[in-house]
């Protein structure tokens, strides 16, 4: 039941709802805004005004707190939910220039906790919108109306979503056991986060690290993997032959993504680098003249740039023996199962016969 | 060449018969105004024959309209159709069941 000081607040909220929207609005843009300016990636961003109900709920609970309507500060609310724990201070940085900090009534949870306390870490600014931003002569309340921005990672918003599943609103609530199991999950999620921002910076030092191997030709370096190999292909190091096969006719090539031939050479048992490029060294003759052979009396005027890499692994595979079973499995790879697999393999052994492909090696 | 059109809410399907060539590609390609609010293209090759380059260019062009609006798929293509897509490196572009 409410008193009358609430009733007050709470009608005081259904006049202003059109406004609540309107700063939601911005608060969202900005938001986007500010994740585009940082070229970043979130989990999320949300937002939403505070339910009538809810509300309800709330000042039924601690309505004399508020003196008036902008005492409540989560009427409007937004959160971002990041992949790392460092993205969360990056945000916030831009956060605090984008929008004016109520200072006061902000709270960096992940500060409050002692060296040997675990729990609830997030970041939540009190702010509103300068009129630098934004300013509509008709609605000047929206630069009075407070909102809130929570910024924590995907593992401390799984951690707060569950933890407040429990049903209970205040720690001192909860049964002593269970409290004691959240705060070690919440350990154990801060130790995760921490080791997933370690192993992203990890990756980004290994892929710039793998570009200058793939770049200076030390390929025996450089262990076979998505990285290495989209770091070679980005050398345009099949262009010499796809133009070459171009060449039979005035023909026109479409570029098309080549990473899928990474199964075929893991299918191959290639572990390096130097294994694709020697085979590449090795056969790009009988490559383009599989090429010349199956194209030929078609009338073919366009091709994919897939149509190079495609040939030489159809001849290293028939040189290497594997026939036909060896060619359908590898279009079983990189096309999945088709009715069509055994008449193209059979093609591509008739076609290395007709070159002389078989007589060699 | 002959072409069936059957439209069921956002699926389109085009059964393709004969050659597609570059006298019947534009044929084809014309029904590039009726992808408008389709989600879903089908294009089933039981009855076709051969594909030129011209008929390349014009599954090409529904590829990139697809690409932005929904998915394309092509069912029962006869072996010396799938060998010019294969030889062509087209099985990179598109999706054959």
């Amino acid at each position: 039941m409410l008193d009358d000081h609430s009733k007050y607040l709470l009608s005081e909220y259904k006049e202003r709802l059109n406004i609540y929207k309107k700063v939601k609005e911005i608060v969202v843009k900005e938001l986007y805004g500010i994740i585009s300016e940082l070229k970043m990636m979130v989990n999320s961003v949300e937002a939403r005004i505070k339910t009538e109900k809810s509300l309800s709920g709330k000042l039924e609970l601690k309505g004399y707190k508020y003196k008036k309507i902008e005492d409540i500060t989560d009427l409007v609310g937004a959160r971002v939910v990041t992949f790392y724990s460092d993205e969360v201070d990056k945000i916030a940085a831009l956060v605090e220039k984008k929008f004016i900090i109520d200072w006061d009534n902000s709270i960096d949870k992940r500060k409050m906790y002692d060296v040997n306390q675990f729990g609830y870490m997030s970041l939540h600014f009190i702010c509103k919108i300068p009129k630098e931003l934004y300013y509509d002569e008709a609605m000047p309340e929206i630069n009075e109306t407070p909102f809130e921005i929570q910024i924590k990672t995907t593992l401390q918003h799984a951690w707060a979503t569950i933890h407040h599943d429990t049903g209970y609103k205040n720690d001192i609530e909860v049964p002593r056991e269970y409290l004691r199991g959240l705060n070690r999950l919440a350990g154990i999620l801060e130790l995760a986060d921490e080791e997933f921002k370690n192993i992203r910076t990890s990756l980004n030092e290994y892929r710039k690290k793998v570009t200058a191997i793939v770049k200076s030709g030390k390929y025996e370096d450089a262990e076979l993997n998505g990285d290495t190999f989209k770091a070679y292909i980005e050398t345009g190091v099949y262009d010499a032959l796809n133009k070459k096969i171009a060449e039979i006719g005035d023909i026109e090539i479409v570029e098309v993504s080549l990473l899928r031939f990474l199964t075929v050479f893991k299918l191959l048992g290639f572990t390096t680098l130097k294994d694709v490029d020697d085979m590449r060294k090795k056969y790009q003759d009988a490559a383009y003249q599989f090429a010349l052979s199956s194209l030929g009396g078609k009338d073919i005027d366009i091709i994919s740039s897939s149509t190079g890499i495609l040939a030489l692994c159809s001849v290293y595979i028939i040189a290497q023996g594997y026939g036909e079973i060896g060619i359908k499995k590898m279009y079983e790879t990189l096309y999945g199962e088709r009715k069509s697999n055994d008449y193209s393999a059979k093609r591509a052994v008739e076609i290395a016969n007709k070159i002389g492909l078989l007589n060699k090696d | 060449m002959e072409i069936l059109k059957n439209v069921d809410g956002g699926t389109l399907c085009l059964s393709v018969s004969g050659r597609l060539d570059n006298t019947t590609a534009p044929e084809l390609e014309a029904h590039k105004e009726a992808l408008t609010g389709i989600t879903s293209l089908i294009l089933d090759f039981t009855n076709l024959e051969y594909v030129s380059s011209a008929g390349l260019r014009v599954l090409l062009t529904f590829q990139k309209i697809m690409n932005k609006q929904g998915s394309m798929t092509i069912k029962n293509v006869s072996p010396d159709v799938m060998e010019i897509i294969d030889i062509t490196g087209f099985s990179d572009i598109l999706t054959i069941e």
